[in-house]
């Protein structure tokens, strides 16, 4: 019986982790590779994006994953990206893996870029 | 006896000072150098440098500044750079670094801390590229190339 009380806990902790948001400090969204959106995102906390965008997407942390597609601007505090942008980018903890194809202008504080990633940008380094 | 072995000990040693076969490219520390620097292999910068060079390792230490061209193979940048730096092969930028101007590069690795301000190219990707397939571009040839450097321009 104890097993099952605690299977039933294990449910419970899941399903506030993903509806209520409130209690829990951090927000994480998580938009799949199928997704296309034409228009902005905005969160507060944590935006995953696999899909594919023309527009804009702001949120203090930002990982765009390799098979992602942007056509527009982002804006976060620290941004990953592993995927594939065309237009601006603006962050604090810039962080390009070596899948990344960038075209257009990075304005950073702090700059990270692996080995194989192709960038075609101006950079603009602000404090 | 002794000054014997020293006066032998030199003669060896000052051959191999007089013919560099290394190629190698050394400023120093608090040195200051203009110019132009062309076919060497390695170019080791911790003074200061100005002018063009090519070299195909190129080292610009931490306290090394350099200002103007540079054309190299494996460029590792710990310095300061001011101007275009060209590498057929691999960059590595340091977190000591600090860089002004142009990179065109084909394999580019930034560690984080580095303070970069200017463009990055990437050799082999083409600058303006549209979405078409390259079949397209084979169907029909003389109108496509004059499309592509209208483009281009």
């Amino acid at each position: 019986m104890s097993i099952f009380g605690s299977n039933e806990k294990k449910v419970e902790d899941n399903t506030t982790f993903i509806f209520d948001t409130e209690k829990d400090n951090i927000n994480q969204s998580n938009l799949a590779k199928d997704i296309k959106i034409h228009g902005s995102i905005e969160a507060k906390d944590y935006i995953e994006f696999s899909g594919n965008i023309t527009g804009t997407i702001k949120s203090s942390t930002i990982n765009l994953k390799p098979s992602s597609y942007v056509k527009g601007t982002i804006t976060g505090d620290t941004v990953t990206i592993e995927g594939e942008l065309d237009g601006d980018i603006q962050a604090k903890d810039l962080y390009i893996k070596s899948t990344a194809k960038i075209k257009g202008t990075i304005r950073y504080t702090n700059i990270d870029i692996q080995n194989g990633s192709i960038i075609n940008a101006d950079l603009f380094y602000s404090s | 006896m002794e000054e014997q072995d020293l006066d032998s000990v030199k003669q060896d040693a000052d051959p191999i000072r007089q013919d560099n076969d290394f190629k190698t490219v050394n400023v120093g520390s608090g040195v200051r150098v203009e110019g132009r620097i062309d076919g060497a292999e390695t170019a080791d910068i911790s003074g200061a440098l100005s002018g063009t060079l090519k070299s195909s390792n190129i080292n610009i230490n931490t306290s090394g500044s350099f200002n103007g061209d540079m054309f190299g193979k494996d460029i590792t940048i710990a310095g300061n750079v001011e101007g275009d730096i060209n590498s057929d092969e691999h960059i590595i930028v340091n977190q000591s670094a600090d860089i002004k101007g142009t990179i065109e590069y084909s394999s580019l690795q930034v560690s984080y801390g580095a303070k970069i301000q200017g463009t990055l190219r990437h050799k082999g990707s083409v600058q303006s590229y549209t979405h078409q397939t390259n079949s397209d571009d084979q169907s029909s040839n003389g109108d496509n190339i004059s499309e592509n450097s209208q483009g281009e321009i």
